[in-house]
C-alpha cells in the first residue's frame, strides 16, 4: 500500500469514527424521547387507575410522538447504513448534488452544534464518476476545519459547476471567517484525498470561497 | 424544589418537565443556552439539568455562566453516552458524580434531584 493510500485509509477511519459517534448520539436522543413518552403514558395510566380521567386525545398525541421518533430513528439508521456501504463502493457515476445532500445530512447534527447551516445551491444534477466516500471525506475535513474556527450563526453554501472535462465544487463561507487558513488546513490534512481525486484546492478570501477543481472522470 | 431543564431536544425536556410536575417537582425547560441565560434573570431555580452537548455552547461552559449569575444553583449533567471523557469533565464540573446517561429513568432522576436539594 502506498503512503497516500495509507493516509487516505487513516483519514477514512477518522471520518467514519466521527460520523458514527455523532449518529449514535442522535439515536440516543431518539431513545430518550421515546423513553419519556412511554414513561408519560405509564404515568397517565397509573393516574387513570386512581380515578383521574384519561383523555383519548392525550393518548393519541403521545402515540404520534412515539411514531414520529421511530420514523426519525429509521431515517438515521438508513443514513448510517448508506454511509457504511459507501466505504467499499467503487468509483461510479454519481450526481454531485446527491453527495452534497447526503454529506449535509450526515454532518447536520455536528453543524448545528457549531451554529452552522449547510445549504445546497445547485438546482440541477451534475454527474461525475467518483468514489462518494472519498469526496464526502474531503468535504468533511473542510467543514470540520470551518467548525473549529466559527463563532456560530454561519451558513455554508455548496455548489458545483460542470466545466466539461473538469468539475468545480465551491464552498461559499460566511463573512469574517479565515478562508485561507481553513483552505490551507484542509489541503494539508486532506492531501491524500486530494491526490486520490486528482483535485486542486484553492481559496478566494476576498469572496469567502474555497474551490475544489478535479477531472470529471475519476478512476480511483 | 425548582428545576431548570436545558436540552435542544424540546420534546425530551417538555415531557420530562411534565413527568417531574406529576411528582411534585416544579420544572421549567428551555432548548438553548441563550434562553437558559435569559430565564435565570427572571426566575429562581435550585437545580439545573444540563445536556452536555448543547448547540453552540456545551453544557459545561453554560454551567460556568449560570453559576456566575446564580451562585447557589446546583447542577446535574445529562450525556448521550457515558464516555470516560464526559464522566471526567462532568465530575470535575459538578464536584460529584452528578451526571446521568440518556435515556434517564425518572425515579433515578428524582432521587438525584432530592439528594442534591437536601444538601
Amino acid at each position: 500500500m502506498s503512503s497516500n493510500q495509507d493516509d487516505a485509509g487513516t483519514l477514512g477511519l477518522n471520518f467514519f469514527g466521527s460520523m458514527t459517534a455523532s449518529i449514535s448520539h442522535e439515536v440516543k436522543n431518539v431513545l430518550a424521547i421515546v423513553n419519556e413518552n412511554a414513561g408519560l403514558l405509564e404515568d397517565l395510566a397509573l393516574l387513570a387507575e386512581k380515578g383521574r380521567p384519561l383523555s383519548p386525545e392525550r393518548l393519541k398525541t403521545l402515540a404520534e410522538n412515539i411514531h414520529r421518533q421511530v420514523q426519525r430513528a429509521d431515517g438515521i439508521i438508513r443514513r448510517l447504513n448508506r454511509f457504511a456501504h459507501s466505504t467499499h463502493e467503487p468509483a461510479a457515476a454519481t450526481d454531485l448534488c446527491e453527495i452534497f445532500d447526503f454529506t449535509a445530512a450526515l454532518v447536520a447534527r455536528l453543524a448545528a452544534m457549531k451554529g452552522v447551516t449547510i445549504t445546497i445551491v445547485n438546482q440541477h444534477p451534475v454527474p461525475m464518476k467518483v468514489r462518494p466516500f472519498v469526496l464526502e471525506n474531503l468535504l468533511w475535513i473542510c467543514l470540520k476545519n470551518l467548525f473549529a474556527v466559527t463563532q456560530g450563526n454561519q451558513t455554508v453554501a455548496l455548489a458545483t459547476e460542470d466545466l466539461g472535462d473538469q468539475v468545480v465544487i465551491t464552498l461559499q463561507l460566511g463573512e469574517g471567517l479565515p478562508v485561507a487558513e481553513i483552505g490551507a488546513q484542509t489541503a494539508s490534512e486532506g492531501q491524500s484525498l486530494l491526490a486520490a481525486l486528482r483535485a486542486e484546492l484553492s481559496t478566494d478570501p476576498e469572496h469567502n470561497l474555497i474551490r475544489l477543481q478535479m477531472p470529471h472522470m475519476q478512476d480511483q | 424544589m425548582r428545576v431548570l431543564l436545558v436540552d435542544d431536544e424540546e420534546e425530551l425536556v417538555s415531557t420530562l418537565a411534565e413527568r417531574l410536575a406529576m411528582r411534585g417537582i416544579e420544572a421549567s425547560w428551555v432548548s438553548d443556552y441563550r434562553s437558559a441565560l435569559d430565564i435565570v434573570e427572571h426566575q429562581v431555580f435550585d437545580i439545573a439539568l444540563l445536556d452536555v452537548r448543547l448547540p453552540e455552547m456545551n453544557g459545561l461552559e453554560l454551567k460556568r455562566l449560570l453559576e456566575e449569575r446564580c451562585p447557589a444553583m446546583k447542577f446535574i449533567f445529562l450525556t448521550g453516552h457515558g464516555s470516560e471523557e464526559d464522566f471526567r469533565a462532568c465530575s470535575a464540573e459538578s464536584g460529584r458524580d452528578y451526571y446521568l446517561i440518556k435515556p434517564v429513568q425518572i425515579e433515578v432522576l428524582v432521587a438525584k434531584l432530592n439528594e442534591i436539594f437536601q444538601q
